[in-house]
């Protein structure tokens, strides 16, 4: 092996070292919804190993997801190579996983913001999307910290 | 430093179609009052070198206003802004100190050549570059219009409809006209909006997306969700809407630029949020923001749908440069 072919070799080990232990949630899925992978995050808050889910359909994994309603939402993102967006706010969790801080948070679980994003292949043709899961729990209890004030307020407002 | 402007009337239209009226390049703070009490405690703070006034308001009208003025021997200019035509009106707010007078309906002739004739127009060479000029907002225009024309395909193919494609309305915005639009947003209990910022190669800013709740039944049929258009629905629909034509657009036009925009996460501007308070704090980084407006319709659904791409100031230098092959070919 030459010195460059194995320096990209090394390089790809640490880049993938990277993808795992990203505290982010990474999930690749093909055409067909079949889970190509499932990086350490998704491991530690699912509790299943990457060896579990890959090559299994992301429904068998997680039978909360609306099969037709997820495929309209990826077919956006096959079709026109844009990224599709999920906030808390709007679904407060695509994966039911227990709040991170299991003692001193607020919340019973994890409030996720997901970015699906198209992965073009060197022919330019889009066989993969990338799920990102980010946890917004903080974010979320905070916004509901602060509405419950607000409420607290007007309602002792309205009584002076 | 910026000259301020007050303007002062009670009905919200009248103070929109003013501050439209004031000259695009002027360089100007714009404030806003609803009534003649509400002028005299701005003025009093500092705000309104010059004042356009209204004359019949509730709780103060014009004409107690200037004498309010008077007293306190405020030193702002005051033009009154009235559909009060009588003679005698014109005589008693000159008299009462009034710089000059100007009819309602105002237009922006009109008004410049009142501001000229009082010397208020003191527009500085390095704002003269910053106002778009016309070849510059062609360019703009015709560049959203290919992303559009790309969009608008992909859209049709995938929704099974036919998109009408808007004109894109391009132009220079002040934070005040983006300060309005907002507040009519939040103001306007029938719309839902989401904003997204977007960066990438130098360029930036934000793309809002605004969905008439009337809009919601028709969209989600588009989108094929057959369940009830509850709240939840609504958002996700939003969502959707939202991902496709932002992503669609800023694809379009990171193309023709040789960009490449990220999205960062979308943000509901939901009624509880403050969206005067959010301008208020980012009023001191930005004067002028690149505006691209986009009315969406789609044929034989009752859907309307704006969309507002923002770019700041900065990104116009990278833009502009990036365009300058598409304008030399134009000349």
């Amino acid at each position: 092996m030459s010195k460059s072919a194995l320096d990209d070799v090394l390089e790809f080990h640490w880049m993938m070292d990277m993808l795992q232990t990203v505290d982010v949630g990474i999930v690749v899925l093909d055409r067909e919804f079949k889970i190509h992978m499932w990086n350490d995050f998704m491991e530690s808050h699912s509790g299943l190993t990457a060896a579990d889910a890959k090559g299994h359909s992301i429904f068998a994994i997680n039978p909360d997801i609306n099969q037709t309603w997820f495929s309209q939402k990826t077919n956006a993102v096959f079709a026109l190579k844009i990224r599709s967006f999920m906030t808390w706010e709007q679904r407060p969790y695509l994966f039911k996983f227990a709040n991170y801080r299991p003692i001193t948070g607020t919340e019973d679980f994890m409030y996720q913001n997901i970015a699906i994003s198209p992965l073009t292949s060197a022919t330019g043709a889009v066989d993969y999307i990338s799920m990102m899961i980010y946890d917004t729990t903080d974010k979320a209890a905070a916004k509901k910290q602060l509405e419950a004030l607000q409420v607290h307020v007007d309602e002792s407002n309205e009584l002076t | 430093m910026s000259l301020s402007v007050l303007i002062c009337d009670d009905s919200l239209v009248a103070r929109k179609q003013v501050a439209k009226c004031l000259p695009q390049d002027w360089d100007v703070q714009v404030h806003f009052a609803k009534h003649g009490e509400d002028a005299i405690d701005q003025l009093n703070k500092g705000k309104g070198q010059l004042l356009l006034l209204d004359l019949n308001m509730p709780i103060m009208d014009g004409y107690q206003t200037l004498e309010a003025i008077q007293t306190s021997a405020i030193q702002s200019k005051v033009v009154i802004i009235s559909g009060d035509i009588q003679p005698a009106a014109h005589e008693r707010v000159k008299a009462l100190g009034a710089i000059d007078f100007i009819q309602k309906p105002v237009n922006p002739g009109q008004l410049q050549a009142v501001l000229k004739q009082h010397d208020l127009l003191n527009v500085s060479d390095e704002l003269i570059e910053s106002s778009l000029p016309y070849s510059v907002r062609d360019c703009y225009q015709e560049i959203t219009n290919i992303a559009m024309g790309q969009a608008g395909d992909h859209l049709a193919r995938i929704m099974n409809v036919f998109v009408k494609l808007p004109i894109p309305n391009v132009n220079l915005i002040e934070v005040s006209e983006l300060h309005m639009m907002l507040k009519d947003i939040e103001k306007h209990e029938q719309v839902t909006a989401v904003c997204q910022g977007f960066i990438g190669g130098g360029v930036s800013g934000e793309a809002v997306c605004i969905l008439s709740d009337s809009s919601f039944g028709d969209v989600a049929k588009i989108l094929n969700i057959t369940e009830a258009v509850d709240d939840q629905i609504q958002l996700e629909v939003l969502m959707d809407a939202a991902s496709i034509l932002i992503g669609t657009c800023l694809s379009g036009i990171g193309q023709q630029l040789d960009l490449s925009l990220r999205q960062g996460q979308p943000i509901v501007l939901g009624q509880h949020r403050n969206v005067n308070e959010l301008i208020n704090q980012n009023q001191n980084k930005w004067r002028k923001t690149l505006a691209i407006e986009l009315s969406y319709g789609i044929e034989g659904f009752d859907v309307q749908c704006d969309l507002i791409l923002l770019f700041t100031e900065d990104s116009m230098t990278v833009m502009n440069k990036k365009l300058a092959h598409l304008l030399e070919e134009n000349t």
